[in-house]
């Protein structure tokens, strides 16, 4: 097996690190570019903890070979602030609704929540469940995540509406 | 509810939350030490085996490899991986069996761990465990619990005569059933099973062992209780190391559920550790979390029940014979619990109760949220409902018949029970279900393809199992020369937010503000002794302990405020002042007020002979359950062409005493009323009967419910102070789990007028009932786990 200096474009930055063809992206951005943020929960692509945006679309990094995320801009939970250092709205939300309990799904939540936010501003209840129906959540019952997507959804939708 | 309370009762923001949406929180799996190995566990593909060779040798020579290690290497000492030991008196224990070695001497399950190895990094770890040759002698071998307690069936342990791993009576047995079963009206009986729910905790076991430069063991893993499981570990298992040599870390972590109160990797990762010389990091897989050692017990239970024409249960009895797989771990004490919950719901005089628990070749099951109860409600809670329609009552207007009332004996022998809204918690749930009228009566004739009914179940559950185990608590608080303070406290933050719970008690008790209250947990060199968080306990045992010192930081505070009001020419005693939400002011005239700060700042920085920083500890020993109440209400519609079940409603009502943070109390009910739905309907472990292998090994072949799951739901706090809790508050981390396969399947009888007696209540066992009438269905038996139709 090869060893290769393989470069990524990872929130907004790029990256370099040595990898091998049978690498998992899940696995180079938490053990080699310290992105522990995306977490590894099943390996085999069926929770949604592992969710990145790759060009703006969820992927499950655990079924990425790392090689083949090389050439895409790829966004992790570490990267939904803002340049500013200020939380996403989802991510607001998701502290007032209190929408995270043992935390291991968030990160893949949150990823799938701002995709559909970026593609839908306004998203029905129904598209949120939809938009999230590949992440499993083991603690929360789903209920309060739903209220938070939703939530965020208005207040970014009242940012663009309401000039400041 | 309505106080002049600053913090109690107000939904807060946890104070871990933040990191967790920012993926910045720190779990055992993202923590590297310098110098970390990776070590990975070989496990074997038989069921029942002998191990006749282990040849280690290639795999040592791969380039990388730092230790390969099998039961040789291993210490002789056998334990058991549920870390209760710790917390209950020897007598209670002395059934409970120490049966495995950390690496086994004979394969008892598929998945029983063989050998380890600690490598470089994980790829090599991979490729070593591969070369490892072992020669198995394959022997005849068992998987289910009434088999395995047959003459000539093999045996499991060669110290076990019968597969028999543990038996007792309900202690509490009272009376005569027999008697009562024939003096009464009407006598019912029904068996059913529990599924063996997987804990499901997304993230899989970890840990990481290694020695300090002071000649110290440290451990980082996901515990529940790492005090406990720190005495366990060198009680039971490496008996040259004390307790206090070892200093566990438990970091955040990702789901617990019951699962993290048994030891998991931790010995191993010791072990490597120890013949390494370096830190080493053992991970596990989602599918060897599947093939492992943890899931729910399966209960397979007989319930009689008898009452009179009036409705007065007099006699009930429970035979359980429990499944506990290869090793014992939790298996007895949650089938112990499950007799004291489930006979103790009602008031009767006449109560027998009997557990059997058998070895089995299958992997090794254990305590789950809610550690019996939820397993003893499916099968009781049909039970009531079928003795409610012989007796023509309405199944409400039974339970409210037959429930416990304040005063009167608790379930909880000999205690009494002190406080109980579970009457409210029926009458409210049912009146918002709109029970009168989606309820048509006993025998109600449904028809068409879709049918609807209607099922309800209640509960009592512990708020700590205080008189039971070791439920005394502490907690250390000590106040920043800027008026923050550290509340140093050990539950464990698996999710459920105890740590707001917590800060917002010591918040309220001390006079200082929750937004400066910082909560230090999860390292055994810090933290006071503790038996972790588990059997709803944290918030009432932990939360009065927190309240003790709190009470001592706000005494003193108003001691040293007295200087700082004469400075404002203002003579007043301690008694006068009050401290609330960082403020100190007179309770004669409040415009007169200062800040925390002040006394904070002046206590520390005070050069006179009286200096010393505000602190202050306090214990707390609970000495009953101080149980917490449910009841729900839910809704079904059974397709009966496919035989698909959806949950239409949920209802529940929980008798909380007084919620801390209501927000964190209903997401503990959410939480558990879906992982309850999943043991309803969806969450199936299944054992292929020939070889004793898991078939349900992934997330695809083991369906959770998703987000698309969810029904319509309604969860009410029935807030009413308890005298026992820290401002009246009771547990509620486990009810939530316990009524929704209970609720459900009732609510299915009441549609299709047949009862599912093993879970999961999937769409062929619908089918089949469909089309047997229910005839089929062998009363007292089954097969493997849950399976049998």
């Amino acid at each position: 097996m090869t060893k290769q200096i393989a470069t990524f474009k990872v929130n907004g930055r790029t990256r370099e690190a040595i990898v091998e063809p049978h690498m998992l992206l899940v696995d180079v951005l938490r053990d080699h570019l310290g992105l522990t943020g995306t977490k590894r929960a099943c390996a085999s692509g069926n929770c949604g903890a592992c969710t990145v945006l790759a060009d703006g679309i969820p992927i499950c990094s655990c079924l990425t070979l790392a090689v083949r995320a090389q050439d895409r801009e790829l966004t992790t939970v570490e990267g939904l602030v803002d340049s500013q250092g200020n939380l996403h709205p989802l991510q607001k939300a998701f502290i007032t609704h209190c929408a995270s309990q043992c935390g291991y799904c968030t990160a893949g939540m949150l990823m799938s929540a701002s995709a559909l936010l970026n593609a839908d501003p306004r998203p029905t209840e129904e598209d949120v469940k939809r938009s999230i129906s590949g992440n499993l959540c083991r603690c929360t019952g789903y209920v309060k995540i739903v209220e938070a997507i939703l939530d965020a959804a208005n207040e970014m939708t009242d940012a663009k509406e309401i000039p400041a | 509810m309505s106080d002049d309370l600053s913090y109690v009762g107000k939904r807060l923001i946890k104070p871990d939350i933040a990191a967790k949406v920012t993926g910045q929180a720190r779990y055992t799996e993202d923590m590297v030490v310098p110098g970390m190995l990776e070590g990975r566990i070989l496990s074997s593909p038989h069921a029942h085996a002998r191990i006749v060779s282990i040849d280690t040798a290639e795999a040592a020579a791969l380039d990388g490899v730092i230790a390969v290690v099998t039961h040789d290497d291993v210490p002789p000492n056998k334990f058991t991986r549920s870390t209760m030991a710790e917390a209950l008196p020897d007598f209670a224990y002395e059934g409970e069996r120490q049966d495995q070695y950390v690496l086994t001497d004979k394969a008892r399950y598929v998945g029983d761990w063989i050998a380890a190895v600690a490598a470089e990094d994980i790829y090599t770890a991979e490729n070593a465990l591969d070369l490892i040759k072992v020669e198995y002698e394959e022997l005849p071998a068992v998987f289910d619990p009434f088999d395995a307690m047959e003459k000539g069936a093999p045996g499991v342990h060669e110290d076990a005569p019968g597969n028999l791993a543990f038996e007792m009576d309900h202690p509490f047995n009272c009376g005569d059933v027999e008697k009562a079963f024939s003096e009464a009206d009407e006598v019912v009986e029904f068996s059913g099973v529990n599924s063996r729910q997987k804990h499901l905790h997304l993230e899989t076991d970890a840990a990481i062992a290694w020695w300090d430069e002071n000649d110290r063991l440290n451990i980082i893993s996901p515990s529940q209780g790492p005090h406990l499981a720190q005495k366990h570990l060198s009680k039971r298992i490496f008996t040259d190391i004390k307790d206090g040599d070892i200093r566990w870390i438990s970091p955040a972590i990702g789901g617990g559920f019951g699962a993290r109160l048994a030891l998991g990797v931790e010995p191993i990762a010791v072990v490597l550790a120890r013949r390494a010389k370096r830190p080493v990091r053992v991970t596990t897989t989602r599918e060897e979390d599947f093939f492992g050692y943890s899931s729910r017990t399966d209960q397979h239970q007989t319930i009689r029940m008898g009452a009179m024409k009036d409705g007065t249960i007099v006699g009930i009895e429970q035979q359980i014979v429990s499944d506990a797989g290869a090793y014992l771990s939790h298996s007895a004490t949650t089938s112990i619990v499950n007799m004291q919950k489930t006979l103790g719901l009602f008031r009767c005089d006449n109560v027998h109760g009997h557990i059997k628990v058998a070895y089995t070749n299958t992997p090794v099951t254990a305590g789950f949220r809610g550690y019996g109860n939820a397993e003893g409600a499916f099968v009781v809670q049909q039970t009531v409902d079928k003795l409610a329609e012989k007796l023509g009552i309405d199944p409400v207007e039974f339970r409210l018949r037959n429930i416990r009332k304040e005063g009167e004996q608790s379930f909880f022998i000999p205690c009494e029970l002190e406080h109980t809204r579970l009457k409210e918690c029926i009458e409210i749930a049912s009146e918002r279900f709109d029970w009168k009228t989606k309820w048509c009566g006993w025998g109600a004739a449904k028809t068409g393809r879709h049918r609807r009914g209607v099922g309800m179940s209640i509960l009592n559950h512990a708020s700590g199992a205080g008189g039971f185990l070791l439920e005394h608590s502490s907690a250390a608080m000590k106040v920043m020369p800027d008026g923050s303070a550290n509340l140093i406290v050990s539950p464990c933050e698996m999710g459920q937010g105890i740590l707001g719970a917590l800060a917002q008690i010591a918040a309220e008790a001390s006079g200082l503000r929750y937004e400066q209250m910082r909560v230090f947990t999860g390292d055994t060199d810090v933290t006071m002794f503790d038996i972790g968080s588990h059997a709803s306990r944290s918030t009432l045992v932990i939360g009065n302990a927190v309240v003790a010192a709190a009470q001592k930081i706000k005494a003193q505070i108003q001691e040293l405020s007295v200087p700082h009001f004469e400075e404002r020419q203002v003579r007043a005693k301690p008694e006068d002042i009050e401290v609330q939400a960082g403020e100190v002011f007179l309770t004669s005239n409040p415009d007169m007020r200062f800040d925390v700060e002040e006394v904070a700042h002046a206590a520390v920085y005070n050069f006179g002979a009286d200096g010393a920083q505000i602190n202050a500890t306090g214990s707390y020993l609970s000495t009953s359950h101080h149980p917490n109440h449910q009841a729900a209400f839910a809704e079904v519609e059974v397709d009966t062409e496919t035989g698909a079940v959806s949950v239409v409603k949920y209802v529940v009502a929980h008798d909380i005493g007084r919620a801390i943070n209501p927000q964190l109390v209903e997401g503990q009910m959410e939480g558990g009323a879906i992982q309850g739905l999943g043991f309803a309907l969806t969450e199936d472990f299944v054992i292929d009967p020939d070889t004793g292998r898991v078939l349900s090994d992934s997330l695809l072949t083991y369906r959770l419910p998703t987000v698309m799951d969810v029904p319509e739901m309604e969860n009410i706090l029935v807030e009413d102070p308890s005298p026992a809790g820290p401002y009246g508050a009771k547990g509620v981390g486990e009810a939530g789990v316990v009524n929704p396969a209970a609720a459900i399947a009732n609510a299915v009888y009441d549609a299709i007028g047949v009862r599912i007696a093993s879970l999961p209540i999937t769409p062929e066992k619908v089918l089949h009932a469909l089309s047997s009438g229910g005839r089929h269905m062998p009363e007292g038996s089954s097969r493997v786990s849950g399976q049998y139709l």
